[in-house]
């Protein structure tokens, strides 16, 4: 199904641009000139998410945490063996997919392990990259409560998630 | 987003310097690497996500596509223009459909667009928030990623985890915005008590 969504856009779009007899070569051009301009922009950002995230998964550090805040997750239903998952997840895609697949090999796809981390990754974004890229080209300094209530919204959500998974 | 930069910063580097020092160093170039050439993917992508943004803008599609989603986006976002309102159905539209990378260029200039409030400039509004919240708590129905992983490695029914996948995504989003609502009335409410009790001492 997903696999068709994108060609069907840009199929529906480029026969409805010419049939309104617009230049759509011009518009793309156009466009796609400004992703330079946009990513110089944005590199500085996504180079400090990432050389954070980096060290964090380097230096054991996110494992460490994850051993002290597992107790912490029994009485949410959510299976300890998650935590490097839920730490990982709102910091880097690329990261915690690896943990993921990790997830994965160790406890199978189809345990109650290995669907909860399903939930868990496809339910939920990276939330650091997302707060400091949206904010890249504006002056805006400070998010107030935006990363910690996206945290929580978030967390909710996962265990909302699990516990059906027990159920379903 | 500083803080928390600078307590991974700290925590991982500290670590590293009583494990193994030589490997900070590393780690970091490793990232900036990764940051880098995640850049170059990003830069070819967000160009055609752009080109096409700009052939729907020019054919009016996106014109169309804000006025469908004009109800539900006004309650969510007070008082922003036309332009901007476009820019965040565009940005809702992609996430939804699991675009994330089309979905983030429309959100970097919807951001730009928004208005600021004038005596703090450098802070972020309550839409602002709103924004953040509501792609930084997942809207994508389909995470096709892990359905593809799971099948990678074996899994009898790959979309298995679907129902609950779609409740917690939905559940978050939903606790995001109702949370967003909250906090900024009642900061509305300690700012319009603050300046009664000033007028009163007057």
């Amino acid at each position: 199904m997903t696999l068709y969504i994108v060609p069907a856009i840009f199929l529906g779009v480029l026969v409805l641009s010419l049939l309104r007899r617009k230049d759509a070569y011009a518009a793309f051009v156009k466009g796609a000139g400004e992703a330079i301009e946009l990513m110089a922009g944005v590199l500085p950002f996504l180079v400090a998410v990432m050389v954070a995230c980096e060290l964090f998964r380097v230096s054991g550090a996110a494992a460490a945490l994850a051993d002290i805040v597992a107790p912490v997750l029994a009485p949410t239903g959510l299976p300890p063996q998650l935590t490097e998952l839920l730490l990982l997840r709102p910091l880097s895609g690329a990261g915690s997919l690896s943990v993921l697949e990790n997830i994965y090999e160790t406890y199978g796809t189809d345990t109650f392990i290995g669907r909860c981390a399903s939930v868990v990754y496809g339910s939920s974004e990276t939330v650091f990259y997302v707060s400091a890229i949206y904010f890249s080209k504006s002056e805006i300094k400070r998010l107030r409560y935006a990363i910690p209530l996206a945290l929580v919204a978030s967390f909710i959500g996962n265990i909302i998630g699990c516990n059906l998974c027990r159920l379903i | 987003m500083s803080i928390i930069w600078l307590i991974i910063m700290l925590l991982s580097i500290a670590a590293l310097l009583l494990v193994d020092p030589a490997a900070a160093l590393e780690a970091m170039i490793t990232g900036a690497n990764d940051a880098v050439s995640l850049a170059l993917t990003l830069v070819a992508l967000y160009g055609i996500w752009l080109g096409l943004f700009e052939i729907l803008a020019q054919t009016g599609i996106s014109d169309r596509l804000a006025k469908l989603l004009h109800p539900i986006v006004r309650r969510i976002f007070k008082g922003e223009d036309a332009e901007t309102e476009k820019y965040i159905s565009l940005n809702i539209s992609a996430n939804l459909l699991g675009l994330g990378n089309a979905a983030t260029p429309m959100a970097i200039n919807a951001v730009r667009g928004m208005k600021r409030d004038p005596d703090r400039p450098a802070v972020a509004t309550t839409n602002m928030i709103m924004l953040v919240v509501i792609s930084a708590t997942s809207l994508q129905i389909f995470p096709s990623t892990v359905i593809s992983m799971r099948a990678e490695h074996g899994s009898a029914d790959p979309a298995d985890f679907l129902l609950p996948c779609i409740v917690a995504t939905v559940a978050s989003t939903v606790i995001g915005i109702i949370g967003v609502k909250l906090i900024s009335s009642v900061g509305r409410a300690v700012v319009r008590r603050r300046k009664k009790n000033a007028g009163a001492a007057l």
